[in-house]
């Protein structure tokens, strides 16, 4: 029997190193438990936060009251808007929104890329493949994918957390544009963290532990300006930031990635 | 045209030379039996040769080619250490993943074949993790053998199999490389089972080549000898050193004799001296034993 290859071109290998990431990606568990869990996890920060309508706590010593405030609005989950953003003060509303998903896609690339160092795969792929490119390139595309998954389905969380909890959906100053604006470029952010975990994972390859650690504290760098960067009520230039924020740190980190990797023992 | 061409590979890890200015030459065909104690810098040359770790120095050309080179590599199939399998995945679905990387276009059809050479068809839908550690390690060569590929690169591929899997490895392995189409690097400690399969070795000390050799020179320079059972050994041995320069001792009561060209002869001398041979057969030296007396000798240089 006669065995037919591709052509050995950059699209077909391509083509083939992403047949097989999206296939991994997609028929992973792990994807479906973040993915999971960035559905859950709206739906119950709005409805028990609700519940709540604002905690106070006492410091019995001094006894400074202190008032956590509660989400009053179901976009708070998806953003703040430009005039309620400060660095300095860190709520609820702005802890626990739709940003933390840039954490959870920290494991979850972590996981996926070391899975490949762990189980012998690399070696396998890149004793056939010289170019390293294709795997980085395949990589980013299918986090970022897998991202914009999750983002998807924390903002189906968020929309029917609101509408459990009976929060209203008024977009306020920030009008339905904004909105899609703000997600259009949380979107485009995604492509912006891929890149430094992929990089991170590729360095610290089978050891996963060091892998999140290195993801979580790298992207902790990031983590302040993404509020800035993506308010409820964006426009075109936030939308344009990230867009060339993602390309830029794609290019170049995906770069590092692939000297990483070819600079350096897979085993 | 050799498949492979290795000269002057030099390797560090901090400050452990792993090869110091190694040469090897793997003819187009071949079955080569890598051979060396732990440490001695097989897999380092094997990890080379795939692309996984990066030499400081010296040149490695496959089939006339640079090793970098994108077509040649494709070529290449590996078991290195772990077969490279993912533990939730299924034998088949860890197959297609493999064979769509290698770009192949029917996979499905060539997934069959290099079960069944493996012997493997019944598995296809267990899932890796369950396969017991036999049936890995031919999952791992049927992953290898994916793609038809022009070289096999295998490290301790016979480990973990039981009898029937080294024999099918064996069948495997000469039938690939039957008409020259495929070439085989092997490095395994079980040297017995090397000695069966292999048609050129490559014997290496310290990150050296120490020596290449075919499998008919290995049979040249392997010294056949007498070996005898006798109820009186100790009288049969101080009697037989008189008489022949090399006379050993085995820890299973053996008397091996070296320079004794006939086994007649030493049986007639024995019984003219009033001693009764119970068993006596005319032998070579293994392959093990070959390799066990070379590093003897270099150690006492």
């Amino acid at each position: 029997m006669e065995i037919k290859f591709e052509h050995n071109r950059f699209g077909k290998r391509l083509k083939s190193m992403l047949a097989v990431d999206f296939r991994r990606m997609f028929t992973m568990r792990l994807f479906y438990i973040m993915a999971g869990i960035c559905f859950v996890i709206p739906i119950l920060i709005l409805v028990m936060t609700t519940m709540m309508d604002g905690t106070v706590s006492i410091d019995p010593k001094t006894g400074t009251q202190t008032i956590v405030e509660g989400f009053d609005n179901t976009w708070q989950a998806i953003g703040t808007l430009r005039s309620d953003i400060s660095v300095t003060t860190m709520d609820l509303t702005g802890m626990c929104n739709i940003n933390m998903l840039y954490f959870f896609l920290a494991i979850l690339v972590s996981i996926f890329v070391s899975d490949d160092f762990r189980s012998g795969y690399s070696k396998n792929l890149f004793a056939v493949r010289a170019k390293k490119s294709d795997y980085v390139i395949s990589k980013l595309f299918v986090c970022f994918f897998a991202g914009i998954w999750m983002l998807l389905l924390f903002f189906a969380g968020a929309m029917l957390g609101g509408a459990i909890a009976g929060l209203p959906f008024d977009t306020g100053l920030a009008g339905m544009d904004g909105v899609v604006m703000c997600m259009l470029a949380k979107f485009f952010l995604v492509a912006v963290f891929v890149p430094i975990y992929l990089a991170v994972s590729v360095a610290a390859k089978q050891k996963t532990w060091l892998s999140m650690l290195g993801s979580f504290a790298a992207g902790m760098l990031l983590f302040p300006m993404v509020s800035m960067l993506t308010p409820l009520d964006s426009d075109i230039i936030n939308v344009i930031l990230c867009f060339v924020g993602g390309i830029l740190f794609g290019a170049g980190l995906g770069a590092v990635s692939n000297l990483i990797c070819n600079k350096t023992s897979l085993c | 045209m050799n498949a492979i061409e290795i000269r002057n590979l030099t390797k560090n890890f901090g400050d452990k030379q792993a090869l110091v200015g190694l040469n090897m030459t793997v003819p187009v065909g071949s079955i080569y039996g890598l051979i060396g104690e732990n440490g001695s810098g097989k897999s380092t040359t094997e990890k080379i040769i795939c692309g996984l770790i990066h030499p400081f120095g010296g040149s490695i050309r496959l089939f006339d080619k640079d090793y970098t080179d994108i077509d040649v590599r494709a070529k290449i199939g590996i078991l290195i250490e772990a077969p490279g399998c993912f533990a939730n995945y299924s034998v088949w679905n860890n197959l297609m993943l493999q064979a769509v990387n290698l770009g192949i276009k029917s996979a499905e059809q060539e997934i069959v074949r290099v079960l069944k050479m493996v012997r493997m068809e019944g598995a296809a839908s267990n899932k890796y993790k369950n396969c017991s550690l036999g049936m890995k390690q031919r999952i791992g060569i049927a992953m290898a053998l994916l793609g038809d590929p022009a070289l096999l690169v295998l490290d301790e591929p016979i480990n973990g199999l039981d009898a029937d899997g080294m024999r099918i490895m064996r069948e495997v392995l000469v039938n690939i490389t039957g008409g020259g189409r495929c070439s085989v690097v092997i490095s395994s400690h079980i040297l017995g089972e090397l000695e069966k399969i292999a048609t050129h070795y490559g014997i290496v000390r310290g990150g050296k080549m120490l020596k290449e050799m075919t499998a008919g020179e290995l049979e040249h320079g392997c010294r056949t000898y007498v070996a005898l059972w006798t109820k009186e050994k100790d009288r049969a041995k101080a009697l037989l050193s008189c008489k022949y320069s090399q006379v050993e001792e085995e820890e299973d009561n053996t008397l091996r004799v070296f320079d004794a060209k006939e086994s007649e002869e030493i049986v007639t001398y024995l019984y003219e001296n009033g001693i009764l041979v119970s068993e006596i057969k005319t032998d070579k030296i293994s392959l093990e034993e070959y390799y066990i007396d070379l590093m003897k000798e270099k150690e006492s240089r």
